[in-house]
């Protein structure tokens, strides 16, 4: 694949358009769509930029085909991708399921928005668990978790080679904020920043006898034997977590030495950590952690920041009613840490709502 | 040419020509700005708006954006009211609840050139450039009207000149241009020189004028317009309010 970019350059941007630019210059040959507020210019801009990269798009006729077409694309042996959000993420849980059981590496991009509702288009970090468990199965998934334009286009080039690397389906979860603000991005082609692209390859169609010149490829989603399922998802979650030291990704600092840790993720993670500093300046020891894999989540690192830090409290904020922060728990089971939190649903979350917050529970 | 008075005792002379910077006393100000997803349409809207308003001119701003319900002019809506400006388009409280359905356009947009004073059409990117206008009744009988595209070169499919001349040719109908290049809050005057350059070739190709740049008032410095070959205009952002 030729340069896309060439020389790096700062570019003034949306979300969805940087998704758009990740995908293309990660290599990725065809994206299947459906529309769905707040996703649709990552589609308007991927037509643009497609018939001049001879790069292909689908509009299919729902969200369920436009998940099953990229299952089939990459079984095919090419980069694909979809976007969605809120209810298209519903009913693409039954494709992604599907990229689970056969290991398909699948790239979706969901712009979180509110619910419960099939047609509230405004920003909300309420996809979490719908992200990170939403379908029929144990979760065998990567999530990525962005704060940014910079992380949306770093984290899709990412995705796409870690989908490719070890096969299990990777969702890079942003939000309707993220989705529409507009701030500058550095856009690169990533062999320039040193990445090597994953090559992708077939699935299917493979040459060579089976049993003599090659395995069989098993792409199975149907189990019709109990024991056989349990050998099969046994088999998944090894696998799963034997890689996922290599796929914990989180962010750190102040936790050396803290009263209180403000855990957040995505987009609020940049009020969480703004203040933490103007908690430094006045004094109150204040420590950030944000998990940026959400699946699988950073619950080792999280126990040693809690331990090092020496916090009796930690405040977890989301613009969610507790979806986050469920995941959090459970990863953390056994921590003696008070949890408190601050539930925004549907509300942005801005630095002064995790100041007051922590000054109320001090 | 024929006269016709105003409110607060103004005679305006209506005549056809060149609009750019508009004096006291000159024709009905009528512009549509049109262009590319986040090039600053609504921005430059607002911004003219307010200009024309403090020359004690009255200025009705209309919301042509039928994409979505982002990024519009409605939060900005009473603020906008209460500084003096006449707004045609919906206010969130009046799309409440309608969730996608709520991108659509307040009917008395249609009418909105048989308003007095200047009027000024915010149009959205969805829409391909002037052909939103088919949407305005009276426009073929509007000869004051001026489609402005408005250009940032930081922009990723409007960076280069090719890039700027095809767009601009896709847009249809374009009577001037805005040169709106900056990077938000990185944004240097290196970057906004470079970015003018590089719309300027472009426009000159196609022979379309500039009418000005475009420059953020927090970067206005003694002399700056000495530096640019076509007059600056300093504006204030709001649309970083406006985000829903």
């Amino acid at each position: 694949m030729g340069k896309i970019i060439g020389e790096p350059k700062k570019a003034f941007i949306t979300g969805n358009e940087a998704v758009a630019w990740a995908c293309l210059v990660s290599g990725a040959e065809i994206m299947f769509g459906y529309p769905i507020t707040p996703q649709n210019e990552v589609m308007h801009y991927w037509t643009r930029l497609a018939p001049k990269y001879d790069r292909r798009f689908l509009q299919t006729e729902d969200e369920l085909s436009a998940g099953f077409t990229t299952c089939g694309a990459v079984q095919s042996g090419v980069k694909a991708f979809t976007a969605t959000a809120g209810p298209g993420n519903v009913l693409m849980q039954e494709p992604f399921g599907m990229a689970e059981a056969m290991r398909l590496p699948l790239v979706a991009m969901i712009q979180q928005r509110g619910g419960p509702s099939s047609g509230t288009v405004i920003y909300s970090q309420q996809e979490v668990t719908l992200t990170t468990f939403g379908g029929n199965g144990e979760g065998h998934r990567i999530v990525y978790s962005t704060s940014g334009h910079q992380e949306i286009y770093d984290y899709l080039i990412k995705a796409f080679n870690v989908a490719w690397k070890y096969r299990f389906p990777v969702f890079v979860l942003g939000d309707g904020y993220q989705a529409k603000m507009r701030e500058p991005l550095e856009m690169y082609d990533p062999e320039d920043h040193g990445i090597e692209l994953v090559k992708p390859y077939p699935l299917i169609g493979l040459g060579g006898k089976i049993g003599e010149e090659r395995e069989p490829s098993h792409l199975c989603n149907i189990y019709s034997m109990e024991e056989e399922l349990y050998d099969v998802v046994m088999k998944m979650a090894a696998e799963y977590e034997a890689i996922t030291p290599q796929l914990m990704e989180w962010e750190e600092e102040f936790c050396e030495d803290a009263d209180i840790l403000i855990v957040s993720h995505g987009v609020v993670a940049r009020a969480a950590y703004d203040a933490v500093k103007a908690l430094r300046s006045q004094g109150i020891k204040a420590a950030y952690f944000r998990p940026i894999s959400l699946r699988p989540f950073p619950a080792q690192q999280l126990r040693d920041a809690i331990a090092k830090s020496g916090a009796k409290k930690m405040l977890v904020a989301e613009s969610a009613y507790g979806q986050f922060e469920r995941l959090l728990k459970q990863e953390i089971y056994g921590e003696t840490i008070k949890i408190e939190h601050l539930f925004m649903p549907g509300v942005g979350i801005i630095d002064y709502d995790v100041i007051e917050k922590v000054k109320s529970i001090l | 040419m024929k006269s016709r008075s105003f409110n607060k005792g103004f005679i305006y002379i209506i005549h056809r020509g060149g609009v750019g910077f508009t004096a006291k006393h000159t024709a009905r100000v009528i512009e549509a700005f049109i262009g590319e997803y986040a090039s600053g349409k609504s921005e430059l809207a607002i911004n003219r708006a307010l200009e024309l308003k403090s020359q004690g001119r009255r200025v009705t701003l209309v919301d042509l954006d039928t994409v979505e319900p982002f990024y519009t002019l409605r939060p900005l809506k009473s603020k906008l009211e209460s500084m003096g400006i006449q707004m045609i388009g919906f206010s969130q409280a009046d799309s409440f609840g309608l969730g996608e359905t709520g991108a659509m356009l307040d009917p008395r947009a249609r009418w909105a050139l048989m308003n007095e004073g200047d009027i000024l059409l915010d149009i959205g990117y969805g829409v391909h450039g002037a052909q939103a206008l088919n949407l305005v009744e009276g426009v073929d009988q509007t000869p004051e009207l001026k489609v402005m595209a408005v250009i940032n070169q930081s922009r990723p499919m409007t960076s280069t000149t090719r890039d700027i001349q095809d767009y601009l040719l896709s847009l249809g109908r374009v009577d001037g241009i805005i040169s709106n290049t900056h990077l938000g809050d990185e944004t240097t005057i290196e970057i906004i020189e470079q970015g003018n350059h590089i719309i300027m070739e472009a426009a000159a190709a196609l022979d379309i004028p500039v009418y000005y740049v475009a420059i953020d008032k927090k970067l206005q410095t003694e002399g700056l317009e000495n530096r640019f070959p076509v007059p600056v205009k300093y504006i204030n952002r709001f649309m970083p309010n406006a985000i829903w």
